[in-house]
């Protein structure tokens, strides 16, 4: 038991076989110290019964003893009475021999159980019986005055005493084997029991402590995976404030030099103009848009950054109100491309106003923005409750809850499926900067504002025939 | 024709020559006093008594004393009461525009990113907190 115990220890066991291994230790010695308590009961019991009956054997002897006397008892005032002719031995002799079958009545109620006991008590009781009859006679005065009548009553009634000694020897003999075994047998099985009982306790301590060590062991390592917790959390809360005193530098010292390329390229085209030959204008222009793109670039890592951490408080945020102001703030865009935009009623979450805003908003921009030449752009979001098994790699915590899927299906160019998960990529571009303006930060916007809501956000479309995106937010809320 | 004297304090060199020369393409004629820091701006505001300016131009981030700190001193006492503050800052953080109105300014510009920009936005604070005068 104790190798088994030491060899479960060493090899590294999940958190799920631990539990289980020590649910079923507690449980089996639950089960055993029931057991135990049970049989101590039952083995209580048991001893009562031997006692009883080893008692019973006892009350047998005594009362075959009795007997015997009684019967001695009655002889010898017989005698006395024939031998001195005293009429007061008469009533002596009778009361003995009037005990006599009742004290063999009452052996009688003690050995119903033994049937060759019981046989010769029968027969015992037959002698009892002429016993009685001939010293009964022997007494009467009548009898006295007649010696040839009292010889021949003496001599039949001493042949039953003589066969009432053998019988009650016999008995007494059978009694007092049988008490010897009872006693033996007892005492067996004592001796069985308590060592049975032994081996049970030991397994349950055994198993009790082989418990106590695996969660004492369990205990040890959670203590473990909690300091480590809580230096990984203090990693990750010193990397989020580099990560915010870097958008700092990046708003302000990155920003600073940028704008000063761009002011003095700009002044010297506009104040030197004359002075400047095509080749040189040309190239201060592509010097201004090289520092306006990084610019761009630097804005927008920057609005990343800052969608990192929420700092505000979640509050119910009803999202066909979200999707109204989404599409107002676009209402231009919409209006220049003549989009139309069709919607189920959509739930509403408890989230981040602002920041579901800017989510829909990118969605409806890039489907606007990406349509395909000579035809309308068409919008369609639809919404469904789903289980969250049928989310694609979602976390097993979320399996088992309620999602709201949001479905923006769009009528533009698509992109090809192997580039399904790349356009989530901050700055991952599928076109040319020529071809479609932007940096390629608004699907990774939209992939933070999913996760920051505990959701997830998928994507999928045939190239030429428009896209699907997904997005699951759980429909109870999971943020604190 | 003056119209008006301007103090700015900002750090940046470049700055201060980018916005005297957007004053002078935009043939604006104005005194601007130019400060180093937040420091030279409020001995200049505590020692002389010098006339009241019309307009402040205040950069947020200054070594010595920020312009978060000149904001305060000077919204603090009814001195220059009256004298519009502009924060002139790079940062577009909703924190720092935040905190500047709450403690009193009357505008926050985000410095433009080109100088035609820059030029068009003097013109347009010329127009509305200078020409009234």
């Amino acid at each position: 038991m104790k190798l088994s115990t030491s060899s479960l220890l060493n090899r590294s066991l999940s958190e799920k076989q631990l539990s289980r291994i020590t649910r079923i230790l507690f449980g089996i010695s639950l089960i055993l110290i029931i057991a135990l308590s049970y049989s101590y009961n039952e083995i209580n019991q048991e001893l009562v019964n031997y006692s009883e009956k080893v008692n019973q054997t006892q009350q047998v002897i005594s009362g075959l003893n009795r007997l015997s006397s009684a019967m001695y008892e009655s002889t010898h005032h017989t005698n006395s009475y024939v031998y001195l002719h005293d009429t007061i031995y008469i009533n002596k002799t009778l009361a003995a021999v009037y005990a006599v079958p009742k004290l063999a009545k009452k052996i009688d109620s003690l050995i119903t159980d033994d049937g060759a006991q019981q046989k010769r008590l029968n027969s015992l009781q037959i002698h009892i019986e002429k016993f009685r009859d001939y010293t009964e006679r022997i007494a009467r005065p009548a009898t006295l005055v007649n010696p040839a009548a009292v010889y021949a009553l003496y001599r039949k009634r001493n042949q039953e005493i003589d066969s009432m000694t053998k019988l009650i020897s016999e008995m007494n003999k059978l009694e007092n084997q049988l008490m010897y075994t009872r006693v033996q047998s007892r005492d067996n099985y004592m001796q069985q029991v308590y060592r049975y009982n032994w081996i049970i306790m030991l397994v349950a301590v055994v198993l009790l402590s082989s418990a106590f060590i695996l969660l004492d062991r369990e205990l040890r390592r959670n203590r473990f995976y909690r300091i480590d917790l809580e230096n990984k959390i203090e990693n990750l809360n010193r990397s989020n404030s580099e990560l915010e005193q870097f958008a700092y530098v990046a708003s302000h010292d990155l920003q600073e030099p940028l704008r000063k390329i761009r002011s003095f390229s700009d002044r010297l085209l506009n104040r030197h103009r004359s002075e400047l030959s095509d080749e040189a204008f040309q190239m201060l222009a592509k010097i201004d848009s090289a520092a306006q793109r990084m610019q761009n670039l630097i804005y927008d890592l920057l609005s990343f950054s800052r969608i990192v951490r929420t700092s505000a408080d979640s509050k119910l945020i009803n999202l066909n109100t979200i999707l109204a102001e989404a599409k107002s703030n676009l209402s231009e865009m919409i209006m220049e491309n003549k989009a139309s935009i069709h919607n189920e009623p959509l739930p509403s979450i408890d989230g981040f106003g602002s920041q579901m805003v800017q989510l829909f908003q990118n969605l409806i921009s890039n489907s606007v923005k990406y349509h395909q030449e000579n035809i309308r752009p068409v919008i369609r979001i639809s919404h469904r409750l789903v289980e969250g098994q049928v989310i694609p790699g979602v976390k097993p915590s979320h399996q088992n809850i309620q999602f709201h899927q949001i479905k923006f299906a769009d009528n533009g160019i698509g992109f090809k499926k192997e580039f399904a998960d790349k356009i989530f990529i901050i700055f991952k571009r599928l076109h040319a900067t020529t071809e479609f303006a932007g940096t390629g930060i608004g699907l990774a916007i939209c992939r933070r504002v999913v996760s920051n809501h505990n959701g997830y956000i998928f994507a999928e479309s045939t190239e030429g025939e428009g896209s699907n995106f997904y997005i699951y937010l759980p429909k109870e809320s999971m943020l604190t | 024709m003056n119209n008006g004297s301007i103090l700015m304090a900002d750090d940046d060199a470049d700055d201060r020559f980018l916005v005297q020369a957007a004053f002078e393409d935009n043939r604006l004629v104005n005194t601007i006093v130019f400060f180093e820091d937040g420091e030279q701006l409020l001995e200049y505001y505590i020692t002389e008594n010098p006339n009241i300016p019309h307009l402040i131009f205040l950069d947020l981030n200054m070594p010595k004393r920020d312009g978060r700190e000149v904001l305060k001193v000077i919204r603090k006492s009814d001195k220059w009461d009256n004298v519009p503050i502009i924060i002139f800052s790079t940062s577009n953080a909703p924190d720092d525009i935040l905190a500047s109105y709450q403690l009193g300014a009357n505008c926050y510009l985000v410095k433009p990113s080109s100088y035609e920009e820059l030029k068009d936005l003097i013109l347009s604070v010329h127009k509305f907190w200078l020409r009234r005068l």
